[in-house]
């Protein structure tokens, strides 16, 4: 009988410290205790533990150090080899967000943002059915209302190490207000760590051939509704001092909205890209006395001197400008200033830190999650420090944001929102292994392996074949949008060109396992750069997939076209 | 005739630098804060013209005009042996370095401001200065029979926008009458209703209606500054409307009307209506059949600024006379000649001089048109307009007399700061052209799949131009 209980203990032993890929996704389960050993342990808010442990209970961490005893009820997490870092923040995103109705937008999306403007067509979340002004104008609008947990691009910010995001509003002018989630729970209730967390301002105006229709009606409006903001505020505290013999003032949601922002405590994240987009932006907080945030900020360094005078910080966009297509001989060559401005982008998050101007960084509309870190790879490849850029995706974003007392680094009584990573956070062959939000393991889906060097001879030889040109049609919100795909192929690796309606773009580093391919490419559409990722199957000639953007995902079908 | 500085030693000093930004060319520090000007022939514009003579700028402004001035030891020289000086061109009537023209979307958009809307990246910008223009009057389009608030600048390209405002600057705001204004009102959704005003008619009646809204607006805040002087407690201010202000602004003499005009009976019912309300309209824009009309636009006090012979692209357009400037200019009226053209901007020298062949002005009345008339439209002929001691140093030397089609810009300077130098241009081709093909090489701008790049610039791009109303107006 000692054997097989010695053997019993040896195999619960050895199946406890079997790494966490067999970690089961925890339910409401008894199991809230987890004890993290053997790691090198990153806090940001303090140096390196080369091995140390980290104890969590419910949901928060309760020790970190090298010398840590696990407690006899927590659930041993094996950490040889790994890296512990803070849950990565992402501090601008739409997740969670319902995605875009198919009814034709009546706003822009918010301006100087290189993505946003492509994510005019959808209705705000919660029209207020009484409000006296039109959908894009209404800063009541807020993003708690109609948030939902779950879903694949939660999933796939998660696989790639983000546990708190910043979910904000798609567009208009006055957007509406923001919301601070953890990216887990099962109701919206739960993923919500601060809301509103900021009133967010786009410089779009308005689509629906409404005033306003220009930018200069958009800084109309936006000073207008100030303005009456302000009154607002005024006449309300009259009428409540002493609502005798004075006439009732009629309510304003919207304007009511806007107080908390004109007494600067609600901070006002505001869209802007090109310097003269930020610069307008720091004239409008200046006028009005905003608590203003900028986020894009890709000609920041060229306005270091103002934010920081102005104690302005960037959520500092990571979806670097590229360009998208090589240019036929007839073609208007680019501008030397387009050219310049993409190669500056790389060296922006460098000289902000120069400048010491504080920043955050944000995905800003990367469908390819894994371009994240390595994005801000290449940031450091340009000058930024290291630890700089880790600061900028924890304990930087979690001060900007407000929550730096209970997010951002791995400290004693902090949420315990832990991102796990074989290898150093910025390298390029690091795998995400776990990521523990609100002290809860979540299961990470690796991505494919490439498909260079798999299979056996025979698969090899029965390898299916993409190479050539397909017929795609891409449904947008009930549109169809129909194009070409042109693909070249060398073993499991894919690059070629897509052209449709709306834009062309060209691609490499494409992937085919299998039957499966999977396709990241950056499109100019209306001028803008936007990231679309392209996964789907083939079946014979044919293929059928999605695509994801700042739209959202939409469904792609395709037929090989005769003669390939 | 000798050259600033040799194009080999510019060559050479710039070949030192392997990977050197070749930026706008006065974008910094560095520019001296004395330059003389020699042995050039001066167009001062208003006390004629001077041959072999100097022009002395220091801390921006000029310091002296004549003959053997004397500069101290560390000034710039520059040798204008053979060439012209003049005042710089002012544009009366510009929508260069706007990210926007029009704000479409209704009848008055008064609180519409362009300097909201500043690009001082437009490289229209640097065309123009190779025209000799130094000041543009950056108005709001033509769509709204009332429309947006203007901008004064300076050209200083290179600069924060901040810099390009024009110092002291009276404000202005743009009308608009006629076609513009009625075709304007193009659906941009199908079945939406169509913007009012549709006619003359209904123009008329949105000016009069703004204008006794505005007259009401400022009643009742001239009443309640009145309660508040007498002490009275308890007040509630009037909400502040952003649309009505300028108006109220208008009627307080404190705001130029620049009116976009072409037909005898709109300019009529504008000088009209501002006799009705008290203000007068400064200037007349376009006034295409202003010579039918001139003694009356005399009379009213109002300046007209116009084109020299554009005619005929609009039904408005078609009884346009090639002597418009010079008759009214006879009759009285201050008189300039504008572009509302980024293309047409570069060359308002040659459009000047136009007005000698049709209308016999002299040289001096010519010049006038784009400088000291403009100016005075514009409120600012203290500071531009003409070469005079203790004026603005915003010149250009010309390598020939502007008023020669055979005449290039060789120098354009703003506050004696230089913004254009046709030398230094041309000496930094090469090696624009070798940035260029690095920044080709650089990882985000080669495409993907690794496609070749294009090849090197090849014609122009098109420009902003003429005086219709934007079609799908980027905004």
């Amino acid at each position: 009988m000692p054997r097989i209980r010695l053997f019993s203990a040896l195999f619960i032993l050895a199946a406890l410290s079997i790494p966490l890929a067999t970690l089961v996704v925890a339910q409401r389960s008894a199991i809230d205790t987890y004890a993290i050993t053997n790691a090198r342990i990153v806090p940001v808010s303090g140096p390196v533990i080369e091995r140390g442990t980290i104890v969590i209970r419910d949901g928060l961490i309760v020790s970190v150090g090298d010398k840590i005893t696990p407690p006899a009820d927590a659930r041993i997490i094996d950490g040889t080899g790994l890296n512990v870092y803070p849950g990565l923040f992402d501090t601008n995103t739409n997740l969670g967000l319902p995605a875009p109705s198919p009814v034709p937008s009546p706003t822009g999306g918010p301006g100087g943002f290189l993505q946003a403007q492509l994510r005019a067509a959808t209705t705000p979340p919660a029209p207020g059915p009484n409000s006296t002004q039109p959908p894009g104008l209404q800063p009541e609008v807020m993003i708690e209302d109609t948030i939902k947990p779950g879903g694949n691009e939660i999933e796939n910010a998660r696989n790639n190490g983000i546990t708190t995001a910043v979910s904000a509003p798609r567009s208009g002018i006055w957007m509406g207000q923001s919301a601070l989630i953890n990216l887990s729970g099962e109701t919206s209730q739960q993923m919500i760590v601060r809301s509103p967390l900021a009133m967010h301002v786009g410089f779009t105006p308005l689509r629906n051939g409404g005033y306003p229709g220009s930018l200069m009606g958009v800084f109309a409006s936006l000073r207008q509704m100030l303005l009456d903001a302000q009154r607002y505020q005024k006449l309300q505290e009259a009428y409540e001092r002493s609502p005798r013999g004075m006439r009732r003032p009629d309510i304003d949601r919207s304007l009511a909205a806007l107080v908390p922002v004109l007494e600067g405590k609600l901070p006002v994240i505001m869209y802007a890209d090109r310097q003269r987009e930020i610069e307008r932006a720091l004239d409008l907080a200046q006028e009005f006395k905003l608590r203003a945030i900028i986020a894009g900020g890709q000609e920041a360094a060229e306005v270091a001197k103002e934010l920081r005078d102005q104690n302005v910080p960037v959520l500092l966009s990571l979806n670097f400008p590229r360009r998208t297509t090589s240019a036929s001989p007839d073609a208007d060559p680019e501008t030397m200033r387009t050219l310049r401005s993409r190669v500056d982008a790389l060296k922006t998050a460098a000289k902000l830190s120069g400048a010491k101007v504080r920043f955050a960084f944000q995905s800003g509309g990367l469908t390819n999650m894994s371009d994240y870190r390595a994005n801000a790879a290449k940031a450091i490849e340009n000058g930024l420090a290291a630890d700089e850029a880790l600061r900028a995706m924890t304990l930087r974003a979690a001060e900007i944001l407000g929550v730096s007392d209970r997010l951002g680094s791995i400290e004693t009584g902090k949420i315990a929102n832990l991102t796990l990573i074989r290898g150093d956070l910025f390298d390029r062959n690091a795998r995400v292994t776990n990521v523990f939000v609100d002290g809860k393991p979540i299961e990470i889906r690796a991505t494919p392996a490439p498909a260079a060097g798999t299979g056996t001879a025979a698969a090899a030889e029965t390898r299916i074949t993409m190479a050539g040109n397909w017929t795609i049609n891409v449904d947008v919100q009930g549109q169809l949008i129909t194009g070409t795909l042109t693909v070249r192929q060398e073993g499991g690796s894919l690059s070629g060109s897509m052209q449709t309606q709306v834009g062309s773009s060209e691609f490499s580093g494409g992937t085919l396992t299998g039957n499966a391919f999977h396709i990241v490419t950056t499109m100019s559409i209306q001028g803008q750069s936007v990231q679309l990722t392209i996964n789907g199957t083939i079946e014979g000639n044919s293929l059928s997939g999605t695509v994801a953007s700042p739209f959202g995902t939409q469904t792609l079908t395709g037929t090989r076209q005769p003669g390939n | 005739m000798k050259k600033l500085v040799t194009p080999l030693l510019l060559l050479s000093l710039l070949s030192a630098f392997p990977f050197s930004r070749a930026t706008a060319q006065s974008a910094g520090a560095g520019n001296p804060t004395e330059t003389l000007i020699r042995n050039a022939t001066v167009l001062t514009v208003t006390k004629g013209t001077l041959t072999n003579a100097d022009v002395l700028i220091r801390n921006g402004k000029i310091a002296g005009v004549g003959k053997g001035l004397k500069a101290s030891a560390n000034a710039r020289i520059i040798d204008a042996t053979g060439q012209y000086v003049m005042p710089g061109i002012v544009d009366c009537h510009s929508h260069s370095m706007l990210d926007t023209i029009n704000e479409g979307t209704l009848a008055v958009t008064s609180m519409a401001h362009t300097r909201d809307v500043l690009n001082p990246t437009d490289v229209d910008l640097y065309r123009e200065l190779a025209g000799g223009v130094t000041t543009l009057n950056l108005l709001h389009g033509s769509a709204n029979p009332i429309g947006g608030l203007n901008t004064v600048v300076k050209i200083k390209y290179g600069r924060p926008a901040s810099e390009f405002i024009f110092p002291g600057a009276m404000p202005g705001i743009k009308f608009a009458l006629g076609e513009n204004v009625k075709r304007s009102n193009n659906p941009n959704i199908p079945g939406a209703q169509r913007r009012y005003p549709v006619t003359r008619m209904g123009v008329e009646e949105v000016i009069r209606d703004a204008f006794t809204r505005a007259r009401d607006y400022k009643k009742t805040w001239d009443e309640y500054n009145a309660s508040v002087k007498r002490g009275e407690k308890n007040l509630v201010p009037p909400r502040r409307d952003l649309q009505l202000e300028p108006l109220v602004e208008v009627l307080e003499g404190k705001r130029y009307v620049h009116s976009h005009c072409y037909r005898a009976d709109e300019i009529m019912m504008l000088i009209n209506i501002a006799n009705e309300f008290g203000f007068k309209v400064k200037t007349f824009q376009h006034v295409l059949e202003g010579y039918k009309v001139a003694r009356e636009i005399a009379a009213h006090g109002a300046g007209g600024s116009t084109f020299a012979d554009s005619w005929a692209y609009k039904i408005e357009a078609y009884d346009a006379i090639p002597y418009n400037p010079a008759i009214m200019m006879r009759a009285g009226v201050v008189v300039s000649v504008n572009s509302d053209s980024d293309e047409r901007a570069r060359r308002l020298n040659i459009d000047a001089a136009k007005s000698m062949r049709y209308g016999d002005l002299t040289e001096d009345e010519a010049l006038k048109l784009i400088t000291l008339n403009p100016a005075i439209q514009l409120g600012i002929q203290d500071r531009v307009g003409s070469i005079e001691v203790g004026k603005d140093a915003d010149l250009a030397i010309w390598t020939a007399h502007p008023l020669s089609v055979y005449s290039r810009v060789a120098i354009t300077m703003i506050d004696g700061d230089i913004f254009f130098d046709r030398e230094k241009d041309l000496a930094q081709r090469a090696e624009l052209a070798k940035e260029r093909a690095q920044l080709e090489q650089a990882e985000p701008n080669r495409p993907a799949a690794g496609g070749r790049p294009p090849q090197a610039p090849r014609g122009r791009r098109p420009s902003h131009d003429d005086d219709d109303v934007e079609q799908g107006d980027q905004p």
